[in-house]
Protein backbone atom coordinates (compact mmCIF):
# COMPACT_ATOMS: atom_id res chain seq x y z
CA UNK A 1 0.00 0.00 0.00
CA UNK A 2 2.41 2.34 -0.33
CA UNK A 3 1.56 4.33 -3.19
CA UNK A 4 -1.90 5.01 -1.80
CA UNK A 5 -2.39 8.22 -0.10
CA UNK A 6 -3.34 8.57 3.84
CA UNK A 7 -7.31 9.74 2.34
CA UNK A 8 -7.17 6.59 0.16
CA UNK A 9 -6.49 4.19 3.36
CA UNK A 10 -8.82 6.36 5.49
CA UNK A 11 -11.46 5.77 3.01
CA UNK A 12 -11.03 1.92 2.82
CA UNK A 13 -10.61 1.91 6.78
CA UNK A 14 -14.08 3.39 7.42
CA UNK A 15 -15.34 0.09 5.32
CA UNK A 16 -13.51 -1.70 8.25
CA UNK A 17 -10.13 -2.74 6.38
CA UNK A 18 -8.19 -2.98 9.18
CA UNK A 19 -5.46 -3.44 7.25
CA UNK A 20 -5.30 -0.18 5.40
CA UNK A 21 -5.66 1.13 9.29
CA UNK A 22 -2.60 -0.71 10.11
CA UNK A 23 -0.95 0.72 7.06
CA UNK A 24 -2.11 4.24 8.73
CA UNK A 25 -0.22 3.24 12.04
CA UNK A 26 2.92 2.43 10.41
CA UNK A 27 2.95 5.46 8.49
CA UNK A 28 2.17 7.70 11.55
CA UNK A 29 2.94 5.49 14.88
CA UNK A 30 6.66 7.58 15.16
CA UNK A 31 4.97 11.11 15.16
CA UNK A 32 2.32 10.01 17.54
CA UNK A 33 4.94 8.26 19.74
CA UNK A 34 7.18 12.00 20.33
CA UNK A 35 3.27 13.95 20.07
CA UNK A 36 2.48 12.07 23.23
CA UNK A 37 5.87 12.00 24.66
CA UNK A 38 5.82 15.55 24.39
CA UNK A 39 2.55 15.74 26.21
CA UNK A 40 3.59 12.94 29.26
CA UNK A 41 7.50 13.01 28.87
CA UNK A 42 7.22 9.54 30.10
CA UNK A 43 7.72 6.91 27.23
CA UNK A 44 4.93 4.06 28.55
CA UNK A 45 2.77 6.72 29.16
CA UNK A 46 3.78 7.96 25.82
CA UNK A 47 2.93 4.38 24.17
CA UNK A 48 -0.32 3.76 26.06
CA UNK A 49 -1.42 7.22 24.90
CA UNK A 50 0.00 6.94 21.08
CA UNK A 51 -2.32 3.78 21.21
CA UNK A 52 -5.01 4.51 23.02
CA UNK A 53 -5.32 7.70 20.46
CA UNK A 54 -5.06 4.96 17.39
CA UNK A 55 -8.06 3.10 18.81
CA UNK A 56 -9.86 5.58 19.57
CA UNK A 57 -9.07 7.05 15.64
CA UNK A 58 -10.39 3.19 14.32
CA UNK A 59 -13.50 3.53 16.35
CA UNK A 60 -14.27 6.74 14.58
CA UNK A 61 -12.74 6.02 11.10
CA UNK A 62 -16.22 6.66 10.01
CA UNK A 63 -17.09 9.94 10.80
CA UNK A 64 -13.69 11.29 9.40
CA UNK A 65 -13.98 13.99 6.81
CA UNK A 66 -11.75 12.72 3.59
CA UNK A 67 -11.97 16.52 2.63
CA UNK A 68 -9.68 17.52 5.52
CA UNK A 69 -6.18 16.09 5.73
CA UNK A 70 -6.06 13.14 7.63
CA UNK A 71 -2.62 14.03 9.29
CA UNK A 72 -3.80 16.51 11.72
CA UNK A 73 -7.42 15.04 12.59
CA UNK A 74 -4.97 11.86 13.76
CA UNK A 75 -2.70 14.26 16.04
CA UNK A 76 -5.26 15.79 17.33
CA UNK A 77 -7.04 12.50 18.65
CA UNK A 78 -3.34 11.80 20.08
CA UNK A 79 -2.95 14.49 21.49
CA UNK A 80 -6.25 14.50 23.30
CA UNK A 81 -5.79 11.36 24.78
CA UNK A 82 -2.33 12.46 25.82
CA UNK A 83 -3.76 14.83 27.92
CA UNK A 84 -6.76 12.47 29.15
CA UNK A 85 -3.91 10.62 30.65
CA UNK A 86 -2.03 13.01 32.22
CA UNK A 87 -5.11 14.22 33.90
CA UNK A 88 -5.77 10.46 35.08
CA UNK A 89 -2.26 10.07 36.27
CA UNK A 90 -1.83 13.68 37.28
CA UNK A 91 -0.04 13.10 40.60
CA UNK A 92 2.27 10.35 39.03
CA UNK A 93 2.93 12.75 35.92
CA UNK A 94 3.36 15.85 37.74
CA UNK A 95 6.38 14.12 40.24
CA UNK A 96 8.48 13.12 37.43
CA UNK A 97 8.32 16.43 35.82
CA UNK A 98 9.23 18.42 38.13
CA UNK A 99 11.63 15.93 39.20
CA UNK A 100 13.20 16.56 35.76
CA UNK A 101 12.55 20.21 35.77
CA UNK A 102 14.65 20.25 38.87
CA UNK A 103 17.54 18.43 37.14
CA UNK A 104 18.00 20.18 34.14
CA UNK A 105 18.59 23.12 36.14
CA UNK A 106 20.89 21.56 38.98
CA UNK A 107 22.01 18.62 37.33
CA UNK A 108 25.97 18.40 37.85
CA UNK A 109 26.54 15.73 34.79
CA UNK A 110 24.83 18.73 32.85
CA UNK A 111 26.99 21.60 34.27
CA UNK A 112 30.59 19.21 33.27
CA UNK A 113 29.23 18.81 29.99
CA UNK A 114 28.46 15.48 30.26
CA UNK A 115 24.72 14.76 29.15
CA UNK A 116 24.51 14.63 25.08
CA UNK A 117 22.37 17.15 22.93
CA UNK A 118 19.34 14.56 23.31
CA UNK A 119 19.64 14.62 27.23
CA UNK A 120 20.05 18.40 27.16
CA UNK A 121 17.11 18.92 24.66
CA UNK A 122 14.96 16.68 26.78
CA UNK A 123 15.29 18.09 30.32
CA UNK A 124 14.99 21.68 28.76
CA UNK A 125 11.60 20.53 27.12
CA UNK A 126 10.55 19.23 31.01
CA UNK A 127 11.02 22.81 32.09
CA UNK A 128 8.27 24.34 29.29
CA UNK A 129 4.53 24.45 30.12
CA UNK A 130 3.32 21.87 28.20
CA UNK A 131 1.20 24.05 25.70
CA UNK A 132 4.48 25.84 25.00
CA UNK A 133 6.48 22.08 24.87
CA UNK A 134 3.56 21.31 22.07
CA UNK A 135 3.32 24.25 19.98
CA UNK A 136 7.59 24.10 19.61
CA UNK A 137 7.47 20.13 19.16
CA UNK A 138 4.50 20.11 16.62
CA UNK A 139 5.88 23.73 14.76
CA UNK A 140 9.46 22.50 14.56
CA UNK A 141 9.95 19.20 14.50
CA UNK A 142 6.82 18.06 12.93
CA UNK A 143 6.33 20.69 10.91
CA UNK A 144 2.52 21.79 10.99
CA UNK A 145 1.80 25.05 9.85
CA UNK A 146 0.78 27.42 12.89
CA UNK A 147 -3.31 27.24 11.67
CA UNK A 148 -3.46 23.52 12.03
CA UNK A 149 -1.37 23.56 15.66
CA UNK A 150 -4.00 25.92 16.25
CA UNK A 151 -6.99 23.73 15.60
CA UNK A 152 -5.20 20.72 17.16
CA UNK A 153 -4.99 22.73 20.79
CA UNK A 154 -8.10 24.43 20.45
CA UNK A 155 -5.86 27.56 20.45
CA UNK A 156 -6.01 30.72 18.53
CA UNK A 157 -2.92 30.62 16.17
CA UNK A 158 -1.37 34.12 17.74
CA UNK A 159 -0.85 31.93 20.73
CA UNK A 160 0.72 29.14 18.70
CA UNK A 161 2.96 31.35 17.42
CA UNK A 162 3.61 33.34 20.72
CA UNK A 163 4.07 29.62 22.19
CA UNK A 164 6.61 29.00 19.49
CA UNK A 165 8.20 31.86 20.02
CA UNK A 166 8.36 31.55 23.90
CA UNK A 167 9.47 28.17 23.33
CA UNK A 168 12.26 28.39 21.07
CA UNK A 169 13.96 31.30 23.26
CA UNK A 170 13.32 28.87 26.12
CA UNK A 171 15.43 26.11 25.03
CA UNK A 172 17.74 28.13 24.03
CA UNK A 173 18.54 30.09 27.54
CA UNK A 174 18.06 26.34 28.97
CA UNK A 175 20.41 24.72 26.59
CA UNK A 176 23.18 27.52 26.67
CA UNK A 177 26.29 25.68 25.94
CA UNK A 178 24.52 23.23 22.92
CA UNK A 179 23.68 26.36 21.46
CA UNK A 180 27.45 27.28 20.77
CA UNK A 181 27.92 23.45 19.65
CA UNK A 182 25.03 23.77 16.68
CA UNK A 183 26.67 27.09 16.09
CA UNK A 184 29.62 25.80 15.48
CA UNK A 185 27.96 22.59 13.18
CA UNK A 186 26.48 25.82 11.11
CA UNK B 1 18.10 27.84 16.03
CA UNK B 2 19.47 28.52 13.23
CA UNK B 3 18.45 31.99 13.16
CA UNK B 4 19.59 33.02 16.61
CA UNK B 5 17.40 34.92 17.87
CA UNK B 6 14.47 32.51 17.43
CA UNK B 7 12.34 35.80 16.57
CA UNK B 8 11.54 34.29 13.16
CA UNK B 9 8.46 31.92 13.82
CA UNK B 10 7.24 31.86 10.31
CA UNK B 11 9.00 28.21 9.56
CA UNK B 12 10.10 25.59 11.28
CA UNK B 13 13.71 25.97 11.75
CA UNK B 14 15.79 22.54 10.17
CA UNK B 15 18.22 22.38 13.13
CA UNK B 16 15.77 22.32 15.93
CA UNK B 17 13.35 20.19 14.13
CA UNK B 18 16.60 17.40 13.79
CA UNK B 19 17.63 17.66 17.58
CA UNK B 20 14.16 17.49 18.74
CA UNK B 21 13.29 14.69 16.19
CA UNK B 22 16.51 12.88 17.65
CA UNK B 23 16.05 13.84 21.13
CA UNK B 24 12.23 12.49 20.88
CA UNK B 25 12.77 9.52 19.07
CA UNK B 26 11.33 6.13 21.03
CA UNK B 27 12.58 3.04 20.58
CA UNK B 28 11.16 0.18 18.71
CA UNK B 29 8.77 1.63 16.45
CA UNK B 30 8.16 -1.83 15.12
CA UNK B 31 7.17 -3.54 18.30
CA UNK B 32 4.35 -0.76 18.84
CA UNK B 33 2.95 -0.83 15.23
CA UNK B 34 2.80 -4.92 15.67
CA UNK B 35 1.02 -5.10 18.65
CA UNK B 36 -1.14 -1.99 17.67
CA UNK B 37 -2.07 -4.25 14.20
CA UNK B 38 -2.93 -6.90 16.24
CA UNK B 39 -5.38 -4.82 18.08
CA UNK B 40 -7.11 -3.63 15.15
CA UNK B 41 -8.01 -7.02 14.08
CA UNK B 42 -9.18 -8.07 17.34
CA UNK B 43 -11.47 -4.88 17.63
CA UNK B 44 -12.58 -5.53 13.66
CA UNK B 45 -15.25 -7.30 15.10
CA UNK B 46 -17.78 -5.12 15.67
CA UNK B 47 -20.59 -5.75 18.91
CA UNK B 48 -24.07 -5.56 18.15
CA UNK B 49 -24.69 -2.02 19.32
CA UNK B 50 -21.92 -0.53 17.31
CA UNK B 51 -23.40 -2.70 14.35
CA UNK B 52 -26.88 -1.19 15.18
CA UNK B 53 -25.03 2.27 15.63
CA UNK B 54 -23.77 2.01 12.08
CA UNK B 55 -27.07 1.79 10.82
CA UNK B 56 -29.18 4.54 12.84
CA UNK B 57 -28.71 7.18 10.01
CA UNK B 58 -29.97 5.14 7.41
CA UNK B 59 -32.45 3.70 9.46
CA UNK B 60 -33.90 7.18 10.35
CA UNK B 61 -33.89 8.22 6.42
CA UNK B 62 -35.63 5.13 5.55
CA UNK B 63 -38.57 5.79 8.29
CA UNK B 64 -38.57 9.62 6.97
CA UNK B 65 -39.05 8.28 3.11
CA UNK B 66 -42.09 6.15 4.33
CA UNK B 67 -43.30 8.68 6.62
CA UNK B 68 -42.84 10.94 3.80
CA UNK B 69 -44.33 8.35 1.32
CA UNK B 70 -47.54 7.98 3.28
CA UNK B 71 -48.39 11.54 3.51
CA UNK B 72 -48.17 12.19 0.55
CA UNK B 73 -50.38 9.37 -0.51
CA UNK B 74 -53.06 10.43 1.76
CA UNK B 75 -52.87 14.02 0.93
CA UNK B 76 -53.28 12.51 -2.98
CA UNK B 77 -56.66 11.16 -1.74
CA UNK B 78 -57.71 14.44 -0.60
CA UNK B 79 -60.24 15.94 1.99
CA UNK B 80 -62.26 16.89 -0.86
CA UNK B 81 -63.05 13.77 -2.01
CA UNK B 82 -63.99 12.36 0.47
CA UNK B 83 -66.22 15.30 1.48
CA UNK B 84 -68.17 14.65 -1.89
CA UNK B 85 -68.61 11.29 -1.32
CA UNK B 86 -69.86 12.05 2.28
CA UNK B 87 -72.21 14.35 0.41
CA UNK B 88 -73.28 12.36 -2.60
CA UNK B 89 -74.28 9.23 -0.33
CA UNK B 90 -76.12 11.67 1.90
CA UNK B 91 -78.19 13.00 -1.15
CA UNK B 92 -78.75 9.00 -2.39
CA UNK B 93 -80.13 8.14 1.06
CA UNK B 94 -82.65 11.25 1.11
CA UNK B 95 -83.66 10.43 -2.67
CA UNK B 96 -83.58 6.92 -1.96
CA UNK B 97 -87.15 5.61 -1.19
CA UNK B 98 -86.24 2.28 0.14
CA UNK B 99 -83.68 3.80 2.63
CA UNK B 100 -85.85 3.92 6.00
CA UNK B 101 -83.37 6.93 7.50
CA UNK B 102 -85.33 9.18 4.83
CA UNK B 103 -88.62 7.96 5.32
CA UNK B 104 -87.93 9.14 8.76
CA UNK B 105 -86.27 12.89 8.37
CA UNK B 106 -89.24 13.19 5.58
CA UNK B 107 -92.16 12.34 7.88
CA UNK B 108 -90.11 14.23 10.67
CA UNK B 109 -89.92 17.47 8.30
CA UNK B 110 -93.92 17.40 7.31
CA UNK B 111 -94.81 17.21 10.96
CA UNK B 112 -93.02 20.16 11.91
CA UNK B 113 -94.40 22.19 9.28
Amino acid sequence: MTGVDDSELAARASRADPEAFGELVARHAPMARRVAYAVLEDQEDADDAAQEGFLSAWQAIGRYDPKRAFRPWLMQIVVNAARDLRRRRRVRAAEPLEHVAAAARDDPAREAGELDLGDQLRKALATLPERQRLAVVLFDAEGYPQAEIAGMLGIPEGTVKSDVFHGRRALRKALGSVKEEWDEQR
Amino acid sequence: MSNGDGHNVTGPDAQLCAALRSALEMPHDGAFVTRLRALVRQRRERTWDEVLAGWFWQGVLATSMVVAAAVLGLSALGPGATTSTDEESVAVQLIDAQSPGADVLIASMTRVR
